[in-house]
Formats: C-alpha cells, sequence, structure tokens
C-alpha cells in the first residue's frame, strides 16, 4: 500500500510535467489573428454576398437580385447605343415596409457606369450639389478664369429611369408569404416614350 | 497467406464502393459542361442538364438549366462567376442565389455578364 503511494506520488509530477508540456506545444502552433476583440466574443466577417435569410423582410439579396436582373436587362436589351446619357428618376415604395429604395437605383447605377454603356448625368437630389460648385467657381473670385467650369455646359439626359417597389403580404397562423415586385421603366425624355422596361419577382414564404 | 488475401478483397470492395461514387459525382454531366462547374459537397443527383451561351449587344448571356431528377424537392445556391480572357474575375461577383429545385423538376436560370470585358464564367453551386 505505502509502496503505491509513493509510486503514484512519483508518477504525479510526471504526468503534471507531461501535461504542461502539451499545453505549451498546443500554445505554440496556435497562431494569433491580426485582430482586436475580447475573448469570447463572437463578431465575425461576413459574405456579404450570401444569401440572407433571417426574416422575409426586404434584406440585401433581394436588393442584390433586383440590381443583377435589371442591370443584367438593360445591358442584354441593347438600348445604351453610343454611350447615351441617362438619369435617375423617382424610385417609389409602395409596400408596408421602410425600405430605401435609393439604394437598389445605386446599385443599378453602379453597375451599369462600370459596365460602360452608358453616362448618368445628376438626378434632381443631386443636382444643388453640382450648382453649388459652378457658383462657387463663377461667383467666389477665388479661381483663374481659364480653369474654371462654365455655366450652362451640363449635358442634358436623354433617358431617364423611374422605378417602383410594391409588396403583397398574406398570412395566416402558420406561414408568411410575402411577394415583391419591382418594376423599371427607361423614358425617352424628350419623346416621353418608354424605351425599355422589365420587372422583378420576389417570394418569401416563412414558415413557423 | 490468409489476410493478405482478405486485405486485397477488402481493397477491392473498397475500389468497388468507391468507383461508382465517383462516377456519381458528375451525374452524367458532359465534359464541356462540367468544365463550366465549380461545385461543393454532395449534388444529391442534381445536375446541369445544358448550358447555353450567347453574346448579345457585346454581352455574354449564359442560360443554364438545373435539373432534379430525383422525387425529393431541393434547395439550389448559385451564382456565375464572370471571366475575363485572361481567366481574372470581371467585377465583384454576382450574390448567392437560392432557388427551389421540385422533385423531376427542369428549372433554367439566366444570367448576363455586368461588362463586356467578361469572356467566360463559371457556374458555382451546391445542393442543399
Amino acid at each position: 500500500m505505502k509502496a503505491s503511494v509513493l509510486t503514484a506520488a512519483r508518477r504525479l509530477p510526471l504526468c503534471t510535467l507531461a501535461a504542461a508540456t502539451l499545453l505549451a506545444a498546443a500554445g505554440c502552433n496556435t497562431v494569433s489573428s491580426p485582430v482586436v476583440r475580447f475573448d469570447r466574443q463572437t463578431t465575425n466577417y461576413g459574405d456579404a454576398k450570401a444569401v440572407e435569410l433571417v426574416t422575409n423582410e426586404f434584406g440585401s439579396t433581394d436588393l442584390q437580385m433586383i440590381a443583377e436582373k435589371m442591370t443584367g436587362s438593360l445591358l442584354e436589351a441593347g438600348i445604351f447605343q453610343g454611350r447615351p446619357t441617362v438619369t435617375i428618376s423617382t424610385v417609389k415604395n409602395k409596400t408596408s415596409e421602410y425600405i430605401d429604395t435609393t439604394n437598389v437605383m445605386n446599385s443599378i447605377q453602379t453597375a451599369l457606369v462600370k459596365s460602360g454603356k452608358v453616362r448618368f448625368t445628376r438626378s434632381i437630389q443631386e443636382m444643388q450639389a453640382g450648382v453649388d460648385e459652378l457658383t462657387r467657381q463663377n461667383q467666389s473670385g477665388l479661381y483663374k478664369q481659364n480653369t474654371t467650369a462654365k455655366v450652362g455646359q451640363m449635358t442634358a439626359a436623354r433617358y431617364s429611369v423611374e422605378g417602383e417597389l410594391t409588396s403583397i403580404v398574406k398570412q395566416n397562423a402558420a406561414t408568411k408569404d410575402v411577394y415583391y415586385k419591382f418594376t423599371l421603366k427607361l423614358f425617352d425624355v424628350e419623346e416621353g416614350t418608354i424605351e425599355w422596361q422589365d420587372e422583378k419577382e420576389i417570394r418569401k414564404t416563412t414558415q413557423r | 497467406m490468409i489476410h493478405a488475401l482478405r486485405a486485397a478483397g477488402l481493397c477491392a470492395a473498397l475500389l468497388a464502393a468507391a468507383l461508382p461514387a465517383a462516377a456519381q459525382t458528375d451525374q452524367g454531366m458532359s465534359p464541356a459542361i462540367l468544365s463550366k462547374l465549380a461545385t461543393r459537397g454532395d449534388l444529391k443527383s442534381v445536375r446541369v442538364a445544358e448550358i447555353r451561351m450567347a453574346r448579345r449587344n457585346d454581352m455574354l448571356v449564359v442560360e443554364a438549366d438545373f435539373q432534379n431528377p430525383e422525387r425529393r424537392d431541393r434547395f439550389v445556391y448559385y451564382r456565375f462567376r464572370w471571366l475575363d480572357g485572361g481567366g481574372m474575375q470581371v467585377g465583384d461577383g454576382e450574390s448567392w442565389k437560392q432557388m427551389p429545385l421540385l422533385g423531376q423538376q427542369l428549372q433554367p436560370v439566366k444570367a448576363v455578364a455586368p461588362s463586356p470585358a467578361a469572356a467566360d464564367f463559371r457556374l458555382e453551386f451546391n445542393v442543399e
């Protein structure tokens, strides 16, 4: 009995040493990531293009799908021959949700500008900043005459883009179904005719 | 000797089991279609039956037919990745889309390249 206690006592430091060595080895194998966060905090960056299914309200995936569909349809249609000028007009939100529809149009505009097929002019919302800059250059007396942008030289838009987002919501105890429809129209400003139109439908159903 | 025979038998059995599995990953798709796909995980028999490609008004337009030969409904997560002539990605990349694929359904998906620079594409997808 005495001998076995002694053996156990001798083994104990040996086990402790082995465990410490293992821990040290594990520590050596762990490489720090260049992040600043508290322990056990679980904030991480995710894929901005991932399918967002947190709720069935209007989300990032809906915005991205609408923008991709509309951009693709516009470019495929071949309406933009000779890089015409286009301006963004109104985007109506006729759903019951608060949705920043400007964001949808910004995504469409970004994709179209990057395609190199079209030139955008200032929209009504963006015009004041342009007028302010022209006024500053021409009326402040701060700039050399030959470097100022001339008043009355802006290019008018040949086409204007108008859109609207609507929704139909159906709900019972077990299911909520949301149907979105985004309609986009391209008007010829001078003639007032619709030169292109398309829509994107989205159905999202949540089962409880 | 008996051990060696048993081991050989086991290897043969494993190989026989692995071969159909390897063949199944292709789902009977042609090499031309396979060269355009970037898949992840078990495709659960879902296959791309056909891919059509055309250039319309300077833009690359692609249409792919997803086919679910089984009776069970599936969800396909997919996106197109556009590549220029040098194999570099064009644009920031499309958003992922979720598409329900009913049992024994053939569902076409269509995409237009974001720029005339796109010369090729990959269809990325996985199945749930």
